[in-house]
């Protein structure tokens, strides 16, 4: 009891507790001001860049709530995560809008303000006050002068101690109130931090030379644009040359994605000290920044030079990180990065294991063990049967064949359950075009997998396969479902599409399970199925 | 009828031995893996080989790998291949030189005794041996709408039991028919599904497994 109330775990839910107070204020400012920015420069140009930095503001906050939650609560939680860099520039802006874990997030962080700040300050008093008290004969002792409480004025030895045992109740109290306050904060946290579902991610990546391709358009259009809008300046008014304000949002919008484009094209340039893929995209961000602002500042009247403050923080941040990467031990970033990736999955793929343990440990004791003891009664019977009733033994003996037979068909399916013989046998085209075979849809099977991907690969991509089809086959009401399977260089991509209508839920129990499954192995397994279809399942995974 | 068995567990072996030796086979050898398989059949040239798909060193499919070149080597010895599961594409592979004198059964089968014997005989005589849940499997992937649907349930019935490889008799034995009755069913199935008719069962029922297979969506 002692233990539990004033152990480290009580002063661990305290301390997340009372962290609300200063972390709760610090959101809700930089949430409020980040918003109030936005709209504010809602119609301007430079909502471009706030709605660029708001998802990445969001996720480091949430980030940091979530670790905390996870460090001081044990609760399972995980922040959402910033737009990809390889999604579009438009899905980078403003794509985080539409996804729910975002506004999960913020929800969050106001609640940390809203809740947590007065129960922080609450449970701060409470605290200080039972402190107090128990100090109260300290306090009589070294100034030697009473203590006025409102009506009672403590002035004895005696009465000082009394306030001790009130101080020590207050502060039993105030850390059983604690940890009972820590179960509807867990459950918080767990029900408003999550990963981004990013269902959209599911849709082929652009490649490289697609995204040169759709730049040059956009060049075209935006250049196309621009000229309708100066032969309109040309033609109405002559006077003051407003074409210039959307010119510069072209050029923002390019200038950013020709440098994206660029740093994506030469990736072997930016492995040096100091610098490297990331950094190179954000210094040449910066820049065009910059220049926009530059921009903005000699086409507002070229007053006083205000972008060089703008500029400062920009090249701050740049050399910081830079700076960072460079005295850092190498690959110290994405090392840390990994650690936390590693523990995640690693605690979901144990999670999965288990579960697999006790299905196939229940299924031997309900199915084959159970028809084994049966066996052996109805085979014991017959033996008695013999002498006297030889033809009740014999049907004992064909009723013991029936269940021998069964407790086979049990077995083989569970195994089949396990590790489909076919596969580790023939691999995985052959193991997935036997799953199609034994379909009852229209299943099309598209396959590029010249060298055999490790088993653990091999075994978790079959398994998505299986869990896909038979999904399309119980619930989508789907007609034809493709399958594609396609090895390129080290990533094993598998992609399962049916034309039903819809409504598979990754969270929902066989994807979630083939998910930890797949993140196990670094992979990645994604769902798009909009109500009304159609569904793609994707999963990607490393298999060097 | 002489016999050869590959199967790497000495219980099953000797089981297997024991139930064949019971049956008046004359088991020549027993092997636990496909390398002694292959020799022992260039040495005794028996009637059928029964062996067991998993077979050390990796336990995969060296049995089959073993069945497909033996079938090479002794086109005289029929092959029959039993194992805890069935694949189709393994059926599949084990059929594709379209001659007889070949089986696929699950261990299973093995209980009924009187059956397992008789498929044995087949398949040394040159026949087919089946197992139900293959032939159920190529039922079930036939496309929907297809001309299987115009067989009534009693020539579906007749149907799978000959792509399992039974005779007009053991089909009419199973279904409890005539013969006459049996064969009337047949002759029925062949002229809607459009196949050439033939007086020799075994040939007969590779025209239907082949018919099954074409079918089959890969």
């Amino acid at each position: 009891m002692w233990s539990r109330l004033f152990g480290r775990q009580t002063w661990e839910e305290a301390a997340f507790l009372l962290s609300a107070a200063p972390l709760g204020t610090l959101w809700f400012s930089i949430l409020v001001t980040a918003w109030s920015l936005g709209l504010g420069l809602l119609v301007t140009p430079l909502v471009i860049p706030i709605a660029f930095g708001m998802p990445f503001l969001i996720t480091a906050s949430a980030g940091a709530e979530a670790a905390l939650a996870r460090r001081l609560l044990g609760a399972r939680v995980y922040p959402p995560h910033a737009p990809r860099m390889r999604a579009s520039f438009w899905r980078r802006a403003f794509g985080w809008l539409t996804d729910p874990a975002m506004w999960r997030a913020q929800a969050y962080l106001l609640l940390r303000f809203a809740l947590g700040f007065p129960f922080a300050i609450g449970m701060a008093t409470l605290l200080g006050l039972s402190i107090g008290g128990i100090a109260a004969p300290l306090y009589y002792w070294s100034l030697n002068r009473g203590i006025r409480l409102d009506a009672w004025h403590v002035d004895t030895l005696p009465e000082a101690l009394l306030l001790t045992l009130a101080g020590a109740a207050g502060l039993a109290i105030t850390m059983l109130l604690f940890r009972l306050l820590a179960r509807p904060q867990r459950s918080l946290a767990e029900s408003l931090l999550e990963r981004s579902a990013e269902p959209a991610d599911t849709a082929p990546r652009p490649t490289v030379a697609e995204r040169r391709r759709l730049l040059a358009v956009r060049t075209a259009g935006f250049g196309f644009a621009f000229v309708v809008l100066v032969a309109i300046w040309a033609l109405t008014s002559h006077g003051y040359f407003w074409p210039v304000w959307p010119l510069l949002a072209f050029l923002l919008t390019l200038g950013l994605q020709s440098w994206r484009l660029f740093v994506d094209e030469n990736p072997e340039h930016w492995r040096r000290p100091g610098l490297n893929h990331s950094i190179a995209g954000q210094a040449g961000a910066s820049a065009v920044v910059f220049l926009f602002l530059v921009g903005v500042w000699a086409a507002s009247g070229a007053g006083t030079f205000w972008p060089v403050w703008p500029l400062l923080g920009l090249t701050i941040t740049v050399l910081a990180r830079a700076g960072t990467l460079y005295f850092s031990p190498p690959g110290q970033e994405e090392l840390t990065q990994r650690i936390d990736v590693l523990t995640n999955t690693r605690a979901g793929a144990v999670d999965q294991q288990e579960a697999e343990l006790r299905r196939i440990e229940r299924d031997l004791h309900d199915g084959a063990q159970a028809r084994l003891v049966a066996l052996g009664m109805t085979i014991g019977m017959a033996e008695q049967k013999m002498k006297d009733d030889p033809e009740g033994a014999r049907e004992l003996l064909e009723e013991a064949r029936a269940g021998t037979g069964q407790a086979l068909k049990e077995l083989r399916d569970l195994a089949r359950g396990i590790h489909p013989p076919v596969l580790a046998d023939r691999g995985l085209e052959a193991a997935v075009i036997a799953l199609a075979d034994g379909s009852p849809l229209r299943v099309v099977v598209h396959a590029e997998v010249p060298q055999r991907p490790a088993a653990p690969v091999e075994s978790a991509a079959y398994f998505v396969v299986a869990e896909a089809l038979a999904n399309a086959g119980k619930h989508s009401q789907a007609r034809r479902v493709d399958i594609r399977m396609v090895r390129d260089g080290d990533v094993l991509t598998v992609e399962v599409a049916d034309d039903g209508v819809g409504g598979a839920d990754l969270n929902g129990g066989g994807l979630s399970g083939l998910r930890r499954r797949v993140e196990a192995l670094d992979g990645t397994l994604r769902v798009a199925s909009p109500a009304g279809g159609p569904t793609l399942i994707r999963a990607e995974m490393p298999c060097g | 009828m002489r016999v050869v068995i590959a199967e790497d567990l000495a219980l099953l072996r000797d089981g297997l031995q024991r139930l064949l030796r019971d049956n008046g086979f004359d088991v020549v050898a027993s092997v636990r893996d496909g390398e002694a398989l292959l020799r022992e059949i260039e040495a005794h040239k028996p009637d059928i080989a029964v062996v067991d798909i998993r077979l050390p060193p990796d336990f995969r499919d060296e049995g089959l790998r073993a069945a497909i070149e033996a079938r090479k080597q002794s086109p005289d010895t029929a092959i029959l291949v039993v194992s805890q599961y069935v694949e189709q594409a393994y059926a599949r592979e084990l059929l594709a030189d379209g001659r007889g004198g070949v089986g696929y059964l699950l261990k299973d089968r093995i209980l009924h005794v009187v059956e397992f014997v008789e498929a044995v005989r087949r398949v040394a005589e040159g026949g087919t041996a089946l197992d139900p849940e293959v032939v159920a499997h190529m039922f079930s992937s036939q496309t929907a709408g297809g001309p299987l649907e115009r067989l009534t349930p009693r020539e579906q019935e007749v149907l799978a039991l000959m792509a399992e490889g039974r005779s007009n008799q053991g089909i009419a034995d199973a279904l409890v028919l005539t013969v006459g009755a049996v064969e009337k069913h047949i002759a029925s199935i062949f002229s809607k599904l459009d196949l050439p008719q033939s007086g020799i069962d075994h040939r007969r029922v590779l025209a239907v497994l082949a018919y099954l297979q074409g079918q089959a969506p890969s």
